[in-house]
């Protein structure tokens, strides 16, 4: 892969939680404006490597990359979560339960006018087909509109990555195919990359562009769907077979 | 909002740190109950024009907040006058160096029996100890007339004093002490203890527990004695050893406390209660007995001419008490 | 950064004065007369006290369980006015009560021989120890409970019974604040002292309590409590080893709803316990007080009132002050603890916790009585000091255990969207933990509202505040009198109790935390 083209660069990546090892001298690099998923059993360490692109966890050893700028490098956070220019979909979605819909959306939306923010919440939400929940709570929601208005949520600030993790697990097939559908359509709306988590093999495969299988902390395979299917590497096999 | 509640905030930090700076003002620290020492202070306030920022504290709680802040305070002191509700405490504080010596006009007419030797403190309206008993409980045959009595079978477990670590019991122990000595002195708590003496936890709750009928009698200071006859019908006081070693009489004493510069306000407190007006206002309010002699007595107030009193060297009791200590504590816990 | 605005006035002002009087007392020349007087007696006594609290910790925190799931869990009417109620042992003070129960039992059994009066005694404080206290276990697990998601109740309910779902799922979740309100407990058990005095029974407390008030020495008390203190740690400590290895319940990110059980049978068990409760902590011994007061009129208790009125007003704003100050020291210190794993000031809370009243007051004293901070020593702002020494570990715990229930995630979805520090603080913990902020703010007050021990050191002269008052004029004072002030304390306490919830309940209606 050229480095021209990708947005994100972890180089010699490795992570301990105390004395257990999570990543181990990883390096992968993310496609501009491509949808990448990371593919892996759960423990695999799928989270940990969001979280260290997202700046939310110092690495302890390596350095990471954002648009050709170096954000983390061992031990310290160079660039703060804030300024990576990414939005983030918790696996538990982590909205904000007191807030309703509007005040979840708007709540970060900062140096513009009453009537700004407004016009702005309510194009986002119409965009998600959430135009009717603006005042409702998260609870309130089900669990496919809840998905939503994360999504909503994260780009807001009109992120130019996208992190995801796992935020479909606990949908039924209809709305996942839904909201895949969105996911796509936005990526070419907000001309995002889009860096997707899942231990679900089929999902990657019908929308990914391209696919990373990690097994204990260590790239198995990456490349396209194609490529993955075909591989030699006996855990992306076994891991495909399921 | 926000406004109104910073300024509130603002409102309580001003309240709490504000203090009055008022220079022609003494501060006073009392061991004796509020209810009777407030009125006499505030008569001074009155006549003199002087404030009085007093801390109360109760024989209740054995005076433990005031007597362990003088003894804290010691390195700047904030209080001007002790006046405490006897002369132990008083004696404590001499020994550990807080008190400055000081010679009143006002004290002329009080017998030097009352006093310190080295004029650390003067005593003052007196109370004594007194058995008190319930009259539905016991019949005037049967009502004890010596402590030496309490030892007695037909008052087992009927009998209460209130822990003699603490407080005024303290002193009357150590008084019998010093006037039966400590073979005869020590003997006789064995017995008690034979005998199944009530411990209770101060003077007041002696009073509660006659009056209650808990027990028949019990040991107490004549002001609760005063208050246990106001609150029931039923009590009977009596004043021990009458024809023997005596009743423990207690002065209240004032003591002015060292400082790098004694006030005269201080002064004019100390010898305003030391006066004969004090006297009598504490003879209405608790039935105190006046030092002075030849005051004028409300009605129903004893004057020291009718009791004979126990004959103790104040100092030397005072001093005996430290002696005794560590065996009152082994003798009330093995209880 | 703001743990160190918080921090440098709590080592200051609260840690240094204790710190300076365990230094005179390591550098007294009488020291080791000192330790040599601690004898293995000591240690029993120690071994008793600790048995005495530990039942009483025991009793309250299983009323706590038993109640809290009566009070926040099962679908009774006038919930709230039941909780209020069930908290009112906590502001009678316990003097009073052991005095009330005391009359009581005498009427009932008349006590005579003096081998049942020793054991009543033990029966007694116990007795009297977890009424006081069984309210701050209610709430403690009464708030964790009402913080289970419905759907883990139902998923179990499904697969077994209301047992199985109780005792496998219920208290298992909860075990973390089962823990802390008996370490809790325990502790204010052990450090208390005025019913031991009055049962005349034997403890610890009593013990140090002699050696301030009959030998005046304060080297020897200060070394005992620093053995209490020692002890009150090492629970802590433990208790916190022991809840970092449970599982923590979390606030649910979709969304809360409580699961209310409505079943006749729990919810005729709750009216009945929780009467019969009421009945048992609150309305006897305030008959008690309402006979004593009035028996003889309505004069002594005009008398009373007339002595207290003088004092509300500074009583209140005192005990307000020091809440407020101390919830928010209690935040800060949770906060960073639970969040950021920076431990130092809720160590320092802890042990300022654990010191008895009357040695935090003597250090107080020798440290600020001096010309240079005599404006504090002279004014109110002692008593303010005092009070959050004191207290505001009960913030930390609290607030803390809710703190911990927050998800990391909520917080780093703010981050990542460029939310400040502040305004993540301001909108998202604060809202989030505001039940357990009201509580303690309660509490707080309350404790500070009757704070006797630490007052009595320091209070500045010529000032009244209620509870002082109280104690010096009741000493004397005939029963009827005693009783009217401790029926008007009452009054005031849950005359302003009533407020603060209706104050809370607009701003958590503002806040739509009950979301
Ligand atoms: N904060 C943490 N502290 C300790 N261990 C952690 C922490 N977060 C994750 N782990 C451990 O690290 C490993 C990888 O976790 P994670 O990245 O969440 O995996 P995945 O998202 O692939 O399921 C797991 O074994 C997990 O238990
Ligand atoms: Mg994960």
């Amino acid at each position: 892969m050229q480095s021209i083209m990708s947005i994100i660069k972890l180089k010699n990546i490795s992570h301990w939680y105390s004395d257990n090892r999570v990543l181990d001298n990883l390096n992968l690099e993310i496609e501009k404006n491509k949808i990448t998923y990371i593919l892996g059993s759960s423990g695999s360490g799928k989270t940990t490597i969001l979280r260290l692109i997202a700046g939310l966890e110092v690495p302890d050893k390596g350095e990471i990359y954002i648009q050709n700028i170096k954000v983390s490098e061992t031990n310290k956070i160079i660039v703060t979560p804030d300024k990576r220019q990414l939005g983030y979909i918790f696996q538990d979605l982590a909205l904000w339960p007191h807030l309703t819909v509007y005040e979840n959306i708007s709540f970060s939306l900062k140096n513009m006018n009453k009537s700004e923010i407004e016009g702005e919440v309510k194009g986002i939400l119409s965009l998600f087909g959430l135009d009717d929940y603006l005042q409702k709570f998260p609870h309130q929601l089900s669990g496919g509109q809840q998905q939503m208005v994360a999504i909503a949520r994260a780009l807001a600030l009109k992120p130019k990555i996208l992190l995801m993790d796992e935020p479909l697990a606990s949908l039924d097939v209809k709305s996942k195919r839904k909201i895949l559908d969105y996911i796509v359509s936005i990526k070419e709306k907000y001309d995002l990359t889009i860096v997707y988590v899942t231990h679900d093999h089929r999902e990657a495969f019908a929308i990914a562009d391209n696919i990373v299988v990690i097994n204990e902390g260590k790239i198995q395979e990456s490349g396209t769907a194609e490529k993955i299917k075909n591989s030699t590497n006996d855990f992306v096999k076994y891991f495909i077979e399921w | 909002m926000n406004r109104t509640v910073l300024l509130f905030l603002l409102f309580i930090i001003m309240f709490a740190f504000s203090c009055e700076q008022n220079t022609n003002s003494i501060v006073v620290y009392t061991t004796v109950d509020q209810v009777f020492s407030e009125p006499v202070l505030k008569e001074f306030e009155k006549e003199t024009g002087i404030k009085v920022k007093a801390v109360y504290d109760t024989e209740e709680t054995k005076s433990t907040g005031i007597l362990n802040r003088l003894i804290a305070e010691k390195d700047n002191p904030q209080c001007d006058v002790f006046w405490s509700g006897d002369p132990l405490r008083t004696a404590v504080l001499k020994n550990k160096n807080i008190l400055y010596s000081y010679t009143s006009k006002a004290a002329e007419g009080i017998d030097m029996v009352f006093k310190d030797k080295d004029n650390y403190w003067t005593g003052f309206s007196a109370r004594a100890r007194v058995l008190i008993y319930n009259k539905d409980l016991l019949k005037d045959d049967d009502v004890p007339q010596s402590i030496f009595d309490l030892t007695d079978k037909k008052y087992k477990a009927k009998v209460a004093i209130a822990n003699p670590l603490f407080g005024t019991t303290t002193f009357h122990f150590a008084a019998l002490f010093s006037v039966i000595g400590d073979e005869r002195a020590k003997l006789f708590l064995d017995s008690l203890k034979a005998n199944d003496i009530v411990i209770a936890s101060s003077n007041g709750d002696v009073k509660r527990r006659v009056v209650k009928g808990e027990v028949y009698c019990g040991l107490t200071d004549t002001d609760d004695a005063n208050e246990a006859i106001k609150e029931s019908a039923n009590i009977g006081v009596v004043f021990l050893d009458q024809k023997g070693i005596g009743s423990l009489i207690m002065p209240n004493t004032v003591s002015l406390i060292k400082k790098a510069k004694v006030s005269d306000n201080a002064k004019k407190l100390f010898d305003y209660l030391l006066s004969e007006d004090t006297e009598i206002a504490l003879a209405k309010s608790c039935a105190q007995m006046p030092l002075h002699k030849g005051v004028k007595l409300p009605k129903g107030v004893l004057s020291l001419d009718n009791i004979k009193p126990m004959n103790i060297d104040y100092n030397k009791t005072a001093g005996k008490l430290e002696n005794i200590q560590g065996y009152l504590k082994a003798w009330v816990e093995d209880k | 950064m703001l743990y160190t605005i918080v921090l440098l006035p709590v080592l200051f002002l609260l840690v240094l004065p204790v710190l300076n009087i365990v230094v005179l007392t390591f550098f007294d020349s009488n020291l080791s007369e000192s330790i040599a007087s601690m004898s293995t007696d000591l240690f029993m006594l120690l071994l008793k006290s600790l048995a005495i609290s530990g039942i009483v910790a025991f009793i309250s925190t299983f009323i706590g369980i038993v109640l809290g799931f009566s009070l926040y869990k099962s679908d009774i009417k006038y919930r709230n006015v039941f909780r209020l109620l069930i908290l009112i042992p906590l502001f009678i003070s316990p003097y009073i009560l052991a005095v009330a129960w005391k009359d009581i039992s005498v009427l009932i059994f008349d006590i005579d021989t003096s081998l049942f009066k020793k054991t009543y005694s033990f029966i007694g404080m116990i007795l009297v120890h977890s009424t006081i206290y069984s309210p701050l276990s209610i709430l403690i697990i009464g708030s964790a409970l009402s913080n289970i998601s419905k759907q883990m109740e139902e998923s179990a309910l499904l697969i077994g019974g209301f047992k199985d779902m109780f005792f496998k799922i219920l208290l298992p979740l909860i075990r973390p604040s089962i823990i802390t309100s008996f370490v809790l407990i325990l502790i204010f058990s052990i450090s208390e002292f005025s019913v031991p005095a009055f049962l005349g029974i034997r403890v610890f407390t009593t013990e140090i309590f002699t050696q301030f008030s009959a030998f005046y020495n304060h080297n020897l008390a200060m070394l005992q409590s620093l053995l209490l203190i020692f002890i009150c740690v090492f629970l802590l400590v433990s208790e916190r080893k022991r809840i970092s290895n449970s599982v923590f319940l979390s606030i649910g990110t979709r969304g809360k709803e409580v699961k209310l059980y409505s079943s006749r049978k729990i919810v005729i068990f709750s009216y009945i316990i929780l009467s019969f409760t009421i009945v048992f902590t609150v309305f006897v011994p305030l008959s008690i007080l309402v006979y004593q007061s009035f028996r003889t009129g309505t004069s002594k208790f005009m008398e009373a009132l007339s002595l207290l009125l003088p004092t509300i007003s500074d009583s209140t704003l005192l005990a307000i002050l020091g809440s407020i100050i101390s919830v928010f020291i209690g935040f800060v210190a949770a906060y960073y603890s639970e969040v950021l794993n920076k431990k130092l000031m809720n160590l320092m809370l802890l042990i300022l916790f654990a010191i008895p009243s009357t040695i935090f007051g003597i250090a107080l004293i020798k440290f600020y009585n001096n010309s240079i901070l005599n404006f504090i020593y002279s004014s109110f702002g002692i008593l303010i000091i005092g009070y959050v020494g004191k207290y505001s570990f009960i913030s930390t715990k609290l607030i803390g255990n809710s703190i911990k229930q927050i998800p990391k995630s909520l917080e780093e979805a703010a981050v990542i969207q460029g939310i400040g520090f502040f305004k993540r603080i301001r909108k998202i913990i604060v809202p989030l933990v505001l039940p357990s902020i009201f509580a303690s703010f309660i509490i707080n007050f309350l404790f500070c509202f009757g704070d006797l021990g630490i007052s009595i050191m320091v209070y500045p002269p010529g000032t009244e505040i209620m509870p002082i008052k109280v104690f010096t004029i009741m000493a004397n004072a005939p029963e009827s009198l005693t009783s009217s002030m401790a029926l008007i304390v009452f009054l005031v306490t849950i005359l302003l109790i009533s407020l603060l919830f209706f104050i809370f309940k607009k701003i958590i209606a503002k806040y739509n935390v009950n979301y």
